[in-house]
């Protein structure tokens, strides 16, 4: 032990012995490019304000760049601005804008690349292609960062966080909007992805595939163009996020397709189209989660299985509940539904008498889309009453045997 | 009368005329995977003899309900690709040229792109094999 103590501190003071600390802007290291060639493992680079356009930038070496005021690194709408390849690389407090744009190559304002132990901290993305882009990387921070950019339909555009092949990294506080997708994940595993807000892109807020044993906690994914997509992964935690006004033909909240043995827990669904969507989902758990002035709060495809909804709160729901098929095991047990009417004679809080969620008329809608143009009609209403009393068409066993007759507390809950 | 006719044939035959239909991006969804179409270089289209237009992100999604059997193969009338090199461009997907290497990041990870004319240049540059229609047919089942 005390020998390990010896070398660390030793090699420690090497590291502060040899560290220098380079001003940008002297006569000596006239630019950004010179100071990186001048500057040796464990050295900082410090950036004044002002705008610099000095072209593709690579960085191999382990560095740490310091922009102080926001120093702008345009790109001239040609250049992807840093590229890094190494380990132990930081980069602060920089205001990168005007990437390149192209359709082959997907340029970015900071390509991670190879690379691990990599900090991306407070730093500013305007009018960027692609923001961040990590590829076969690990171990790495993206936090406190502010990337905006004017993607629109028509115009290519890319993903605001966008990480393929990656593990163990941290995406924590990030704000993102006007992208395609805010945070694109493909193939990363065991990473953190939180309190981040995504907003106003143009495709998904969040969008992941095949990419396994991540935690999602405490983001936001607002008025995005068709929500948040989840495909293809098993093991994901979704705790604590909010999915509001996502509003449109193929807008979903929550789109969950191929997922397996995960948790969706205290999430605030609002004002989306359609809550949760799900199809081909098993063993996974909704516990929790509020779904609040949706069209529909969840739709649920036959093809899901073993699924549990328990104590959620669901009001104000156009329908609280859509499916296709008519044999669903899923458990539906011990909810908040506002449209129960029934009574709790022995005054237990519990329901007496089950809730079927899906109404009649939320299947006829699922045959025929067009007959949601009888919505709220006087006839509608009787045929749903009637159903209710001896269900035909809607599936009996479908249904919540222990309703609450109360909604649940779940107001935020301290982290 | 005869214009008559004639103006009534035409428009019969005009109704009539299976098309493909161009993809949306930004607003189709992939019917298979449900995912909005958003990458140019991508895509494919199943048309089915009665009219019936399904659209895909990507080629495996496209084999998926190809292959799934809820249109009977006999009833396609034209099956279609995204021509990489022309964005946005559908073309016979039987007779393109098809490109494989995981250099290519296709929306659903098929590693797949297509093409009008021969790629000789990308094949070497992402040291992609070279695939066919039906090739691809066998891979994606």
């Amino acid at each position: 032990m005390k020998a390990f103590t010896f070398i660390f501190t030793f090699l420690a003071g090497i590291l502060v012995a040899n560290a220098t600390t380079f001003q940008v802007g002297s006569a000596a290291v006239p630019n950004l490019k010179k100071a990186i060639t001048l500057a040796v493992d464990g050295d900082t680079i410090i950036i004044p304000p002002g705008v610099y356009k000095e072209g593709n930038i690579i960085i191999e070496k382990s560095i740490t760049i310091i922009g102080r005021g926001f120093p702008v690194l345009d790109g001239e709408n040609k250049y992807e601005i840093l590229t890094l390849h190494g380990r132990n690389i930081s980069i602060q407090g920089i205001h990168f804008r005007n990437t390149g744009i192209a359709g082959l190559n997907d340029i970015a304002a900071i390509k991670i690349l190879d690379s691990h132990h990599i900090r991306i901290i407070g730093n500013k993305f305007e009018k960027t292609f692609f923001g961040i882009y990590l590829a076969n990387s690990k171990h790495s921070w993206i936090e406190n960062n502010e990337l905006t950019s004017r993607g629109t339909v028509e115009s290519q555009s890319g993903n605001g966080i966008h990480l393929w092949k990656c593990e163990h990294i941290t995406i924590n506080e990030n704000t993102i909007s006007g992208h395609r997708d805010g945070i694109y994940f493909e193939f990363v595993t065991n990473s953190m992805i939180t309190n981040n807000h995504s907003q106003a892109n143009i495709r998904y807020g969040l969008h992941f595939m095949f990419s396994h044993n991540n935690e999602y906690l405490y983001n936001q994914f607002v008025n995005n163009g068709a929500g948040v997509a989840v495909m293809y992964t098993k093991n994901v935690k979704m705790i604590g996020n909010h999915f509001e006004e996502n509003w449109g033909s193929s807008a979903y909240g929550l789109l969950l397709k191929e997922i397996q043995d995960s948790e969706v827990r205290q999430n605030y669904f609002r004002k989306n189209t359609i809550g949760i969507h799900l199809e081909s989902v098993s063993r996974t758990h909704f516990e929790g989660n509020t779904f609040n002035e949706n069209g529909y709060a969840v739709r649920l495809q036959a093809s899901s299985d073993d699924n549990v909804f328990t104590k959620n709160n669901f009001s104000a729901n156009t329908f609280d509940m859509a499916t296709n098929g008519s044999l669903v095991s899923n458990k539906i047990n011990s909810n908040y539904w506002d449209k129960y009417q029934g009574y709790d004679l022995n005054k237990d809080g519990v329901g007496d008498i089950a809730f079927h969620p899906v109404s009649m008329f939320a299947m006829i809608v699922e045959r025929i889309p067009a007959a949601v143009l009888l919505w709220r009609s006087f006839l509608v209403m009787l045929i749903d009453r009637a159903e209710r009393a001896i269900p035909v068409i809607t599936p009996e066993q479908l249904k919540d045997e222990f309703p609450s007759m109360k909604a649940y507390d779940l107001t935020e809950k301290s982290r | 009368m005869k214009i008559f006719i004639l103006i009534a044939i035409s428009i019969f035959l005009v109704s009539c005329a299976i098309e493909p239909e161009p993809l949306v991006f930004g607003k189709d969804q992939c019917h298979t995977c449900k995912m909005t179409l958003m990458d140019k270089k991508f895509g494919a289209e199943i048309v089915t003899k009665k009219g019936k237009v399904y659209k895909f992100d990507d080629v495996n999604c496209l084999f998926n309900f190809y292959h799934a059997g809820t249109v009977d193969k006999n009833d396609v009338q034209h099956k279609l690709v995204i021509d990489f090199s022309s964005p946005g461009k559908l073309i016979d997907a039987g007779k393109a040229f098809f490109l494989k290497s995981s250099e290519i990041k296709s929306p659903m990870a098929s590693q797949v792109a297509a093409f009008e004319a021969p790629p000789n240049e990308l094949k070497a540059q992402w040291e992609a094999t070279e695939l066919t229609w039906d090739d691809l047919q066998h891979q994606f089942h």
